[in-house]
Order: structure tokens, then C-alpha cells, then sequence
């Protein structure tokens, strides 16, 4: 999920360069209020962390595909 | 059509309708949207009658043609048919001509709605040759599928945040569950649960058995319309945490509709959420169809879910039903917790406290109106969450074994007393 402020910055494209990453949009919702984009990430396991963690850092919202496994 | 299947058909992405076998999956490979149960309502159709559920026992499996189950059920058989409450004295406090509680503070055997779903999830889990059930879980749903695994003779593992109250770890252990508290963030118990539940291959109940787990909330709304005299409510007013429940809600009035079990309506769906945790309520007052992800600070914990997986199908069912949506502060849901404790007898959890909070402000708006009739969804027991209501329920007070020592008590209540 990008906070609006990232909405203008190509972070998809920056994280296939910075990283051994191959992306993959699955499913995307952008608007002008957040974006929210289902993403595939394929490169080694050391490649994948760094590359989530790098995406932590600039602020967006990172979460595997099942979304909310804690509940009450 | 084989029977090895009951009646279900498929899984099938609610996003792109790519159909899966009837395994232990929960994401769409395409567009990794949710997958849901598919049913061959025809052949539910020719079997579900009303006098066929009558003739059964009053349990959730009455209504076991629309549960995602093979066979007969092995988890769970005594789950279900709570108490719809007509709540006259309720219904007066809130301004509303008639008003139902759906009970699900006594529910069977770990007093809140999810031992629905999890007998749904594990029953599926034997089906599909699990020996071993899990879930992460902060409370009800930890107490439910410890309990029901162990009534079923099946390992199970509960994962917690490490930080968690030892009053709710202990309604977990007692079954012999393992339970591990985890030390990390939110999002990191996430992954480790989506990990575990691929390399291990368990039955993770809300993770890889998520489309069967989420039907068993079918089964409250069933219910509620069969204890109405089998029709569908005017308006229901359902907590959200996920979402899933409101969805599944709706989904069961609009089962019976289509098996022609209740004469066709209009109904409304209102969602209830604390405003210290609100992402699906501020966005359906925003008119939203997306929510923005929240840091939840609640006293309602059970429903702290600030990225709610079912969100986005949550706000839909009230658009599409015309409901609405509204949050209540922490003292509001106490109000709450105490209209329903001193008007009908029911003590609930704080998310029951929630509902009623809500449904008191969707009446004032005339959201629901006056003269119209609701059912408020109850989904857990007060007992579980004591510390919430604690030091807000007023005070004992103390005397002597003494008659005169009463009667000053009693003459302080009611100075009218002093001549009587």
C-alpha cells in the first residue's frame, strides 16, 4: 500500500533495478488517496527481503497475500 | 457430480471466477484474489426444505447443504442455534419499534461465533487428512480452535503475540494446545503464519482453509432468519473486525432468498466498528470503496484488525444493500456493553458493546428507523473481556451484618423511604 506521496515516484521500476528482483503486477487500485497493488516478487530469498525492506524504508505498507492471519 | 465433494462445486476466485479443486487454498494464482466455495444450488434446492431443517437437530449443521463440508460433519456437531432474543426492553432504550439480539455469548463450547467457523475449518481439515489444525489469534479464535481440536483428537498449534494478557493464553493452554507467543511485529506474524502453513503443510483455519472457515458465519444468518419465523430481518446491524462476517451475513439471507426458504425482501446491512479502530466504517462514511490501513487502539481488541482482509467486500454489501456504517469511542461501548447487560439480561464482549453502541446511533440518525425492526449480531461472552468493563460498572458497597446499616443504605438510595 503507497501513502499518497510515493503515488509519483516509479518505485515498482526502482525496485527491479535496485534489487535481483523480477516484478509482477497481479492486481492494482490507484487513486489520487492510496495506492494499493498486489504485487509478485520472484529472486532469491536474500533478494526478496532486501528489496521489502527497502520498500519498508520509503514508507509503503508491505504484507504477504494473506493479508490479516492474526485475528481475535 | 461426485458426492465425495457434498455439495459444493468449487473454489472460485471472487476477483476473475477461476475455479480450484476443493483443497486446502485460499488465493487466486491468477490475480491472488480470495477464493470462495461454489455450490450446486439445484441439488440444494431439491433437498433443502424447510421441513427438512426442522426435522433436524437445533444445531449450525441444519443447515449442512450450504456448508462447505463432504459429509457429516466431525468437528463442532453441537455448534450453533444460539438464542434469537426478542428485546423489548432494549428496543425502548434505543427508540425502535422492534428489536432481536442474536446470541452468540453462549455459544457452544467457547462462548463467541467463531466456534462456527472453526468447526467448519476443522471438519474440512479431517476431510481433507489433516492431522495437525493452527491459527494465529489473539483471543476467541485461539480459545475456539484449541477447544474444538482437542474435542476432535487433533494436534494443534496457536500462535500469539508474545506480549499477550496471560488471562487469554490460559483459555488456549487448558485444551493442551501448544500455544508460542511470538516476539515481532504485526506483519511478521503474518508471513511466519503464511510460511508455516506452506512448508508444514497444517490446516491453518483463517490461512489455507480460509474459504471453508468463512462459510460457517453463513450459519448465524441462517439462523436469524429461521427463529424470525423464516424471513429475512428489515435491518441487521453486524460488528466488523475482517469484515467477513458482515459478508457472510448477506450471503445467507441471500441463500435462503434464492432456495425460495423465506419470501423475497429488501434488507439493510449496517456495519459497527470502534472509532479506535474504524478503516471500513471512515471509509464507508467517506463513501469510499477502498479503506486505508489503520494502527488500531481499542478496547474492542477482537475487533483490532486495522488491514481487514474482507474490507473491500464489506463496504460493497452496504452500498449494495443500502446500510451503513458507524463507529463508537471506548465509553460508548461500555454504554453499550451495560444497555445490553441491564435491558436483556445478556453480559457480551466488547465488540457486543460495539453493536449496540452503533445501532443506538443508526437509530438517533434515522438510519434505521423508528418504526422499523433490527437484529444486533452478539458474537462474544463479557466474561472473556472483564478488564474493559472493570471500575466502570460502579462499586459494591460495604456494610456491617447489621439491619439498621441496610436500611441507612437503602434510605441514601431513596430519601422517599424515610416515611414508608
Amino acid at each position: 500500500m503507497f501513502p499518497p506521496r510515493l503515488i509519483q515516484q516509479p518505485i515498482i521500476w526502482e525496485l527491479g533495478h535496485k534489487f535481483e528482483l523480477v516484478t509482477n503486477v497481479r492486481q492494482a487500485s490507484v487513486n489520487d488517496e492510496i495506492g494499493i497493488v498486489c504485487l509478485e516478487l520472484e529472486g532469491s530469498p536474500i533478494e526478496v527481503e532486501a528489496g521489502i525492506k527497502w520498500l519498508r524504508t520509503l514508507g509503503v505498507n508491505v504484507e504477504p497475500v494473506e493479508l490479516s492471519t492474526v485475528e481475535s | 457430480m461426485s458426492h465425495s465433494q457434498g455439495f459444493m462445486k468449487a473454489l472460485k476466485c471472487r476477483e476473475c471466477g477461476h475455479e480450484y479443486a476443493l483443497g486446502a487454498t485460499h488465493v487466486c494464482e491468477f490475480d491472488f484474489g480470495p477464493l470462495e466455495v461454489a455450490y450446486d444450488y439445484d441439488r440444494i434446492k431439491a433437498e433443502l426444505t424447510r421441513a427438512a431443517i426442522q426435522s433436524r437437530p437445533q444445531t449450525m449443521w441444519r443447515y449442512r447443504e450450504l456448508l462447505p463440508v463432504a459429509g457429516e460433519p466431525s468437528v463442532g456437531r453441537q455448534v450453533g442455534f444460539t438464542p434469537l432474543v426478542k428485546a423489548d426492553r432494549l428496543a425502548k432504550r434505543l427508540g425502535i419499534r422492534e428489536l432481536y439480539v442474536k446470541n452468540d455469548a453462549v455459544n457452544y463450547p467457547t462462548l463467541s461465533f467463531k466456534d462456527r467457523v472453526v468447526s467448519v475449518a476443522l471438519s474440512r481439515s479431517v476431510e481433507l487428512g489433516f492431522k495437525t489444525v493452527a491459527c494465529a489469534s489473539t483471543g476467541n479464535l485461539a480459545n475456539s480452535v484449541a477447544a474444538n481440536a482437542a474435542a476432535a483428537g487433533l494436534d494443534c498449534y496457536v500462535f500469539i503475540p508474545h506480549d499477550l494478557e496471560q488471562g487469554k493464553v490460559v483459555n488456549s493452554l487448558v485444551y493442551g494446545a501448544n500455544v508460542i507467543g511470538i516476539r515481532g511485529h504485526y506483519d511478521e506474524v503474518n508471513r511466519l503464519c503464511a510460511e508455516i502453513a506452506g512448508k508444514y503443510g497444517w490446516a491453518f483455519v483463517n490461512v489455507n482453509m480460509r474459504p471453508y472457515y468463512a462459510e460457517g458465519s453463513k450459519s448465524m444468518g441462517f439462523e436469524i432468519q429461521e427463529q424470525l419465523g423464516w424471513r429475512v430481518p428489515e435491518h441487521t446491524v453486524v460488528c466488523m473486525a475482517s469484515g467477513s462476517l458482515l459478508t457472510k451475513i448477506h450471503k445467507s439471507y441471500q441463500e435462503f432468498t434464492k432456495l425460495g426458504l423465506v419470501p423475497e425482501t429488501k434488507w439493510k446491512i449496517h456495519g459497527a466498528q470502534a472509532t479506535g479502530c474504524n478503516p471500513i466504517t471512515q471509509a464507508q462514511k467517506a463513501g469510499l470503496d477502498f479503506f486505508k490501513p489503520q494502527k488500531p487502539n481499542t478496547i474492542a481488541k477482537s475487533l483490532a484488525i486495522g488491514t481487514p482482509a474482507d474490507g473491500f467486500y464489506a463496504l460493497r454489501v452496504m452500498k449494495e444493500t443500502g446500510g451503513s456504517g458507524d463507529d463508537v469511542t471506548d465509553d460508548e461501548i461500555r454504554e453499550g456493553i451495560r444497555m445490553l447487560a441491564e435491558c436483556e439480561g445478556i453480559f457480551a464482549e466488547t465488540a457486543g458493546g460495539v453493536t449496540v453502541g452503533v445501532a443506538k446511533k443508526l437509530i438517533a440518525q434515522g438510519k434505521i428507523p423508528a418504526d422499523s425492526s433490527a437484529v444486533l449480531c452478539i458474537t462474544g461472552n463479557g466474561l472473556k473481556t472483564l478488564d474493559a468493563v472493570a471500575g466502570h460498572v460502579g462499586q459494591t458497597r460495604e456494610i456491617r451484618p447489621s439491619l439498621r446499616e441496610f436500611e441507612a443504605l437503602r434510605v441514601a438510595d431513596q430519601p422517599e423511604l424515610v416515611n414508608a
